[in-house]
């Protein structure tokens, strides 16, 4: 309030001065008063306009300085320009101050929605350009239910107004509130859609007045498409996230949509039998020389749009509205008049109308449920035009974008229109129809491939549906069983591989996140497909049935399989190998349990080789290499697999992963982890005498070949989980085992440092196994320390023959190995339960220890000489202790 | 009665004379013998012999007798043997005609279910041995079969990781099959075998949870028929069993752990673990749950059977079932009248008529084809999914009360397309005079 009022003082003094300086003419007044003088001036010019002026300068005002309330009033002034002005005024205003339409909206509603029935043109076109620009976008994030439920009874009065104009404002701007918030439909459907009926049928516009039938058309085919389709529904269900509703609590009774929906059928049947009237009303217009004009197209579309959504509304949500009379007339008159365009000398952008036209005439032909009910030449009208359609013999006249939207809608329909034409001819047609548009992405020279990009989910679904409709197998017995469908079904895992490679691709350059999560997306639906035919055995059948009937074009689904999943090269490939090991986690996991049921009958050696090479691929995840065998060990114990290649698949994968001893952490590597994984497995086989009879063999050799530590030791982990006390293992088994045993065990000495306390873990770990085996045989135990006895023994000969200090580097190795060996006899001596198993055989021991002695005496280096001794004394101290534990247990 | 169930681990003399014994029944998948303790006082009771059944192979037929599938085929068929309470030999053995995994009995113990090899379910009244219904349920092995509380509803899971829901009156219904619908659900979204089913107490309403060999876990509702959580386990899981309170279940994993999982889970993984049994990763291959005592039970590869307390997530006993892994449990409640001896006599006489076995194919119908009426209210969509026990009853009562409202409804439909029909004649008789009317008219003019 105090800074209002000091400008109006200043400027009653500063109108006095003036009077003053008028006097004094003659007189020069010095420029800085001047200067001042014009800027309140200007201010002065403004004011004095309004006497209230000057209570508003804080709150927010139009150009004319009118506050909201003002302009709010003036909305109902009897001056229609007034009332104009005062919605642009209002328009102006929110322009400025938009915070101002946050806090009054709903008084602003409340006050402007008399306005729909103002029956100046003028005014409710400013009404309108008012709540499309301001009004509805200001307010989109906020639930606008309220504010919609405020405005609907004006617009219902409107609708039924008198004069026409007033009705169909009061359509159009019905049309904006749907759009804004297409819940408004379902609230009001009935009422909305006797309004339509009423506004097209009884108010006749002829075809002459198209743009107004334009508007009430438009928003009619809007609110149609509002129709809940059950389809869509369960489409976005599957592709989101589950919504995670409560459980086990109170629940509202919310009416499912159908049900909501279920009143509406007799509005909707009338709607439908207007809108054919209509369509009638337009036919002279079609069959015109030069055609259509665009107006008139665009009734036509929403007209034929609307009916479209009405009949798929019904079908889906299985509510009739169709009734033998609407039937009866939609057949007749709407149906009956395809195809719309007789002549066919029409040039570019009609031609296309036309072909737009006749498109969703097809899609209403192929909603409607009785069409067989159709003479046959209407009938075959359509398949011809929907056969020319997917073999795009329109390309030429129809623009891409256009045929492609028609090809998409008709495309889904097609399993059910082979199901359902009788006519074998027409069926084949059909199926080589969609087996060109589908397989010719593949030969990049194909005309229509570049027309024809169906995504990968659409033809998913149809193959799915083509090839197990409702879940069930629909082909496989039939004798008749077409090429076309086993076609598709080995094209799948090329596909696959193609779709990852894009994925591989995807990854390594900067491609959107978007783009990325689409080919993922198709690879899961691919992948999903696969999963279901494995489920229904047609994986199987397809490889059966692909043998037999086409010998000279071998299947290649197992190859393409096995690409799939191998990540090398495979001999003489250009491309790099399968995209499996790349791809994300989840999609992986699909795969593996594609590969569950892809092993039924099917696992073959090259098969089981690309596993096992993607599971040694070194940037395989841990996660998913363990659940590979889990995934193969349920295979196996389902009887896909043999018990020999499993077991093969086993070995190969211990005894060749790579993977160097780590010694960072207490955590278990990716290998302790696989061997325990392996060894629970076996230990689950059954009985495990037999298992380790059958294995045994394999075991040795894979021994002899002397692998590395970390894989030798996992071999012996699985002949302890299988063995028994006391051992099973045949006699050149254990010949075998105590010849590998020695260098194992010096291995591990060599690998790990031994001074490093918390590494211990590490030893115990390596050694376990060893001690189980020379628990279960004491000749294996005699056997590896005589070998060690002998291996210093030659040493030492070997050191003391070789003349001094000349070949240093082989006498200090041997010095090493020596060093080495004490060091394995001394953790078996720490170790509490190894020492009761070496005790008996100490003579052994002593035996080294003797050629210790000799060594120290010898002609060895310092150093050498030292480290002998240090060994010889811990050895010693060793020994003595292991006879006193003899005597122990002898007393 | 409530007393005695509640106090489950103190056991006394004087328990003997309690009205209910709760003992438990456990085979293994490897030749062997059904083993049964006494829950309350660990005793081990008669073991039944030979047994090497699958997992969900093993039921007990109301109370009346015992039933396990067999592992061991002799031929191209299956064998099921029964055993009654009192007797260690197989009583009765039938060979069916293909191997069968799962068999289940409702509860009480009028039919047996037993779901085979390549897909086929099969369904036998007890009393006559009588294959009342041979349909193919899945496409690959019928891994698990489970009954509704109320005994309508029989859920099935295969090897091709399919669930399916079918309902015991509408499978009957010859129209519907010829439609090609007979099940109710069909929840396709496991990826791998479907390896267990529980079902809660809702009956026809009810939530179901199914694990697989996926590693996931499913919640399902029967009456939306829909998915509704979807649980990720850091392991596949082997076996189910539903908390009595409804809220939580409890899974056993291939890596021995026991995983808890709530029904009304947020988050799409599960980590909360009950109880791991053995340190050397053996697997759990079943659970069950005692209600009488609150008591978990599971059963392990190495052939341990262990009794948990879930709410301090302790083992409170083990039993020692032998060196083969467990493939089932299941508790076993007999009533008893007094005390002992009687029981024992009364068991005798029940021991005594064991059904005869159970056949191998179906028996032709001779009376036509079956239809069961639709519910009523099912012309509204949300009455017409389904057909509850309840419905089934009140149909039986009506058909025994002639004149009832179903079938006035069923005349007043017939009146109706009668009327309907005259309709149509007179429409037909005016078509044709008008007809013959121009017809005329079109003579005389000729003539004129």
């Amino acid at each position: 309030m105090v800074r209002p009022k000091a400008p109006a003082k200043k400027q009653q003094k500063k109108a006095i001065d003036f009077k003053k300086i008028k006097r004094k003419l003659g007189r020069k007044l010095p420029p800085p008063k001047n200067a001042t003088n014009t800027e309140i001036k200007s201010k002065a010019i403004i004011l004095p306009e309004q006497s209230v002026g000057a209570e508003k300068s804080g709150i927010a005002t139009s150009k004319k300085g009118l506050t909201l309330k003002e302009l709010l009033q003036q909305t109902s002034h009897h001056n229609p320009k007034v009332r104009k002005d005062a919605l642009l005024g209002i328009k102006d205003l929110f322009k400025h101050y938009p915070a101002e339409m946050q806090s009054h909206k709903y008084a602003i509603i409340q006050k402007l929605r008399e306005r729909v029935t103002d029956d100046d043109k003028l005014v409710r076109d400013a009404f309108y350009k008012l709540f499309e620009a301001d009004v509805f976008p200001a307010c989109i994030e906020d639930n606008l239910g309220p504010m919609v439920s405020l405005l609907m009874p004006y617009i219902f009065s409107a609708m039924a107004d008198s004069s026409i104009d007033v009705r169909l404002m009061a359509f159009k701007f019905f049309h904006l509130v749907v759009k804004n918030y297409p819940p408004t439909f379902s609230l009001y459907a009935e009422k909305i859609l006797e309004n339509y009926t009423d506004i097209i049928q009884k108010n006749h516009f002829y075809v002459q007045d198209k743009s107004k039938l334009k508007v009430a058309l438009s928003g009619l085919e809007h609110c149609l498409s509002l129709l809940p389709c059950d389809e869509s529904d369960t489409e976005s269900q599957k592709k989101g996230h589950l919504q995670k509703e409560t459980l086990l609590a109170y629940e509202q009774d919310v009416a499912e949509e159908s049900v909501r929906f279920a009143h509406v059928s007799e509005k909707l049947k009338e709607i439908v039998g207007v809108l054919i009237n209509c369509f009638q009303d337009f036919i002279p217009l079609i069959r015109a020389r030069g055609g259509l004009d665009e107006a008139s197209f665009d009734c036509i579309n929403h007209i034929l749009c609307g009916v479209r959504y009405a009949i798929k509304f019904s079908n889906r949500m299985h509510i009739p509205i169709l009734d033998q009379e609407t039937a009866s007339m939609l057949l007749k008159k709407l149906l009956g008049s395809f195809p719309l365009n007789p002549e066919n000398n029409l040039s570019g952008k009609v031609a296309e109308w036309y072909f737009i036209l006749n498109s969703v005439l097809t899609e209403i032909f192929l909603e409607v449920s009785g069409w067989s009910l159709l003479p046959w030449d209407i009938s075959c009208r359509y398949l011809k035009f929907i056969d020319n359609t997917l073999r795009g013999k329109f390309t030429r006249s129809i623009g891409e974008s256009i045929h492609k939207k028609t090809l998409l809608a008709l495309v889904p329909f097609v399993p059910k229109l082979i199901l359902r034409v009788e006519d074998r001819e027409w069926r084949d047609n059909f199926m080589q129809a969609f087996t060109i548009i589908t397989l010719s992405d593949c030969e990049p020279e194909s005309p229509l491939k570049l027309a024809l990009r169906i995504p990968v989910r659409v033809f998913i679904s149809v193959v799915r549906d083509l090839i197990i409709p409702n879940g069930d197998i629909l082909y496989l017995n039939d004798p008749t069983v077409n090429n076309d469908q086993l076609a598709w079904v080995d094209e799948l895992p090329s596909l696959l591989t193609k779709l990852g490679n894009k994925h591989l691709v995807s990854t390594q350059q900067f491609v959107k996140e978007k783009k990325k999560q689409r080919i993922e997306h198709a690879i899961s639906v691919v992948l999903q497909l696969l999963i279901d035919l494995g489920r229904v055995g047609c994986v199987k059948k397809v490889l059966i049935d692909r043998v037999r009937c086409l010998q000279n074009a071998p299947s290649t689904f197992k190859e393409d399989t096995r690409k799939f999943f191998n990540p090398y090269q495979e001999e003489g490939a250009v491309e790099p190998g399968g995209p499996f090991a790349r791809l994300p986690r989840k999609i992986q996991e699909l795969a593996l349990c594609f590969l569950y049921y892809f092993t039924i009958d099917n696992f073959s050696p090259p098969m089981q080789r690309a596993i096992v090479s993607c599971c040694l691929y070194p940037q395989l995840k841990p996660a998913v290499l363990y659940r590979i065998v889990e995934v193969l060990h349920t295979a196996y114990r389902d009887g896909y697999i043999q018990i020999t290649d499993h077991l093969s698949f086993f070995i190969t994968l211990i005894a060749r992963f790579r993977e160097s001893i780590e010694y960072d952490g207490r955590r278990e590597t990716t290998f302790q982890a696989l061997t325990n994984l392996v060894c629970s497995c076996l230990s689950e086989m059954g009985d495990s005498s037999l298992v380790l009879q059958i294995l045994e063999k394999v075991f040795v050799e894979q021994i002899i070949l002397k692998p590395a530590l970390v894989n030798g030791c996992g071999i012996l982990r699985m002949i302890c989980t299988l063995d028994s006390i006391p051992t099973r293992l045949s006699e050149s088994s254990v010949t075998a085992l105590s010849e590998f045993l020695p260098g194992y065990l010096i291995d591990i000495v060599n690998c790990i440092p031994e001074d490093k306390e918390k590494l211990s873990y590490l030893y115990i770990y390596y050694l376990v196994p060893c001690f189980h085996l020379f628990d279960r045989s004491s000749r294996l135990t005699e056997d590896v320390l005589k070998r060690m006895r002998l291996m210093v023994s030659e040493n030492t000969r070997a050191m003391l023959e070789s003349s001094v200090q000349q070949d240093g580097e082989s006498s200090r190795n041997s010095v090493k190995l020596i060093q080495c060996i004490v060091s394995v006899i001394l953790l078996m001596h720490n170790d509490v339960k190894a020492r009761k198993i070496i005790s008996p055989f100490k003579s052994e021991i002593d035996l080294i220890l003797q050629n210790l002695v000799t060594l120290q005496s010898s002609s060895l280096t310092v150093e050498g000489k030292h480290m002998m001794k240090i060994a010889g004394e811990r050895l010693r101290i060793a020994s003595n202790s292991l006879l006193s534990c003899t005597t122990v247990t002898m007393l | 009665q409530s007393e005695n169930s509640s106090l489950l681990p103190s056991f006394s003399e004087e328990d003997r004379e309690i009205d209910m014994e709760i003992s438990i029944i456990a085979s293994s998948f490897i030749d062997g013998e059904i083993g049964s303790w006494d829950l309350k006082t660990g005793k081990a009771l008669l073991k039944f012999k030979p047994c090497a059944s699958p997992a969900h192979g093993l039921t007990a037929v109301g109370d009346k007798f015992l039933a396990a599938s067999q592992l061991k085929a002799s031929g191209s068929s299956g064998s099921i043997f029964f055993w009654s309470w009192n007797k260690p030999q197989v009583e009765v053995r039938s060979f069916p005609k293909e191997p069968i995994l799962a068999l289940t009995a409702n509860s009480e113990g009028t039919y047996i279910v037993g779901g085979g090899k390549s897909g086929e379910i099969y369904l036998w009244e007890v009393a006559t041995g009588k294959l009342l219904k041979k349909w193919h349920g899945h496409f690959q092995s019928v891994t698990c079969l489970v009954f509704s509380g109320d005994d309508s509803l029989l859920v099935s899971g295969s090897g091709d990781g399919s669930v399916k829901v079918w309902s015991l009156i509408r499978l009957f219904d010859d129209l519907q099959r010829q439609k090609g619908s007979t099940h109710e659900h069909y929840f396709t979204e496991h990826t791998m075998s479907v390896t267990d089913i529980v079902i809660d107490y809702g009956g026809c309403n009810a939530l179901i949870v199914s694990a697989s060999e996926d590693r996931t876990c499913k919640v399902w509702s029967l009456a939306k028929g829909k998915l509704l959580r979807s649980i990720v386990f850091p392991s596949a899981i082997n076996a189910l069993a539903l908390d009595p309170c409804g809220s939580v279940f409890y899974a056993g994993g291939r890596d021995s752990k026991i995983y808890i999982g709530a029904m009304n889970a947020t988050s799409d993984h599960c980590t909360k673990v009950l109880g791991s049994i053995s340190e050397e990763s053996k697997a759990i291959t079943c659970l069950a749950y005692c209600a009488e005592g609150n008591l978990l039970l599971s059963g392990s590869e190495d052939g341990k059977i262990c009794v948990w307390d879930p709410k301090t997530r302790h083992p409170v006993r083990t039993f020692d079932h032998g060196k083969g892994p467990v493939s089932n449990i299941q508790v076993v409640r007999k009533t008893f009248v007094t005390n002992l001896n009687k029981t024992l006599s009364s068991w005798k006489r029940n021991g005594a008529s064991l059904p005869p076995p159970l056949e191998k194919f179906e028996k032709p119908e001779e009376d036509g084809i079956v239809i069961v009426d639709p519910p009523p209210f099912s012309d509204v969509p949300v009455y017409s999914s389904y057909l509850s026990a309840d419905l089934i009853d009140e149909q039986v009562r009506e058909l025994q009360q002639q004149g009832s409202a179903a079938t006035e409804i069923e005349m007043e439909r017939l009146k109706l397309e009668y009327k309907k029909s005259l309709q149509m004649n007179d429409q037909w008789q005016k078509n044709y005079e008008n007809l013959l009317q121009v017809v005329m008219e079109l003579q005389n003019g000729v003539t004129n």
